[in-house]
């Protein structure tokens, strides 16, 4: 059951059935609490009809714009791009690796190989200084330590500047 | 000088490349905005902060207003969600130079209580106060409800809830506000006493 205070409120703002206001307006005629209360209401409606808004600082229009301008020319690069561009360029590229490769694939004597005599041989060279063996390098417990905490640091730095932008990207 | 044009005719030609447009529209709404931001955040920077974040916003998704509403309700929604957010990003920073800052804003308003004497006869002054101490839900919905012409639907609409439940938060807000504008009052009269 609504209260005394709930119905006329509800009286004031005009969101009762025409029923409901008829049987409250009798009321407020007749029932000295309902009109004491209802005086009282009505002008606590009319004292809260007469909230100040608040002013904000002088220019504040002209930062909203700049805002806005300083966003737009900010286009990211992603966007500024010629996709038509981008897509030509590829279709330059990808048409002179397949005419290159065509071409080296005609033009190549497969039978060369079968009969004449390979005569060549690797140039040797010489190291000046007597280097330890890679496998050795690798294998020391030093080194293979210093590499292994290496990757994990700037694996575990990568995986947190992703997960910083997959929360900022869910803030915004 | 602001235009005569409708917000529908304003954002229309917003849409066209006309900025200048989207200045009047702002000009026409930030009182309104910002007063709905101080609501929610209390001290003007942060009120600014948000106020100028809504219309950025707006401005952003304005080809997406499908004017099924006042334009007026689809920008307080975006104020609501923004000041929200701001409000849950706030709690997050919680400590201890905020409890500093809280206590120089009371110290602050304590010395503007006692330099605004004038002010302090009106009674919208009193009113004010009063909507300062109350939750920042039942402040908007009473500020939408008697500032911005909003009606219980638009309400209900621009926060995201049923009619039925602003009509109830309503109610409660009325008398929460009618309860700290009492005490207002009792104190003012003890003081003069």
């Amino acid at each position: 059951m609504n209260s005394i205070e709930e119905n006329l409120w509800n009286y004031i703002d005009g969101t009762c059935t025409p029923d409901e206001q008829q049987a409250i307006s009798m009321l407020i005629e007749t029932d000295e609490v309902y009109r004491r209360q209802y005086e009282e209401l009505l002008a606590l409606n009319l004292e809260f009809s007469n909230i100040e808004l608040e002013e904000p600082p002088m220019a504040f229009t002209y930062r909203v714009m700049e805002a806005i301008r300083a966003e737009e020319a900010m286009v990211p690069l992603k966007a500024a791009i010629n996709k038509n561009l981008i897509r030509g360029l590829f279709g330059v590229f990808a048409f002179i690796i397949v005419a290159i490769t065509a071409y080296a694939l005609f033009t190549i004597n497969w039978n060369a190989g079968s009969t004449a005599t390979a005569n060549f041989s690797l140039p040797q060279v010489k190291l000046p200084v007597n280097l330890p063996p890679a496998k050795n390098l690798l294998s020391s417990a030093p080194v293979l330590k210093a590499f292994i905490f290496f990757d994990v640091v700037f694996g575990l730095f990568f995986l947190d500047a992703y997960l910083r932008k997959q929360r900022t990207a869910k803030q915004f | 000088m602001q235009s005569k044009l409708s917000d529908i005719e304003l954002i229309e030609q917003t849409l066209g490349g006309n900025q200048a447009a989207y200045a009047d529209l702002v000009k026409r709404h930030q009182r309104f905005v910002f007063t709905l931001a101080m609501r929610f955040a209390k001290s003007r920077e942060d009120a600014e902060e948000i106020a100028q974040d809504c219309f950025i916003k707006a401005y952003r998704s304005l080809s997406s207003f499908q004017q099924q509403s006042k334009f007026s309700t689809w920008l307080y929604s975006i104020v609501y969600t923004t000041a929200m957010t701001f409000l849950r990003k706030k709690r997050l920073d919680t400590s201890s130079i905020d409890d500093e800052n809280v206590y120089l804003q009371i110290e602050n308003q304590h010395g503007s209580f006692e330099n605004n004497l004038a002010e302090k006869q009106s009674q919208s002054f009193y009113v004010n106060q009063a909507i300062s101490q109350l939750l920042p839900d039942d402040a908007t919905i009473i500020t939408l409800f008697y500032s911005g012409e909003q009606s219980l639907e638009e309400i209900a609409a621009a926060l995201g809830m049923e009619a039925n439940t602003v009509k109830v938060k309503l109610f409660r807000a009325r008398q929460r506000l009618k309860e700290k504008l009492e005490k207002l009052l009792k104190h003012e009269a003890k003081e003069l006493i």
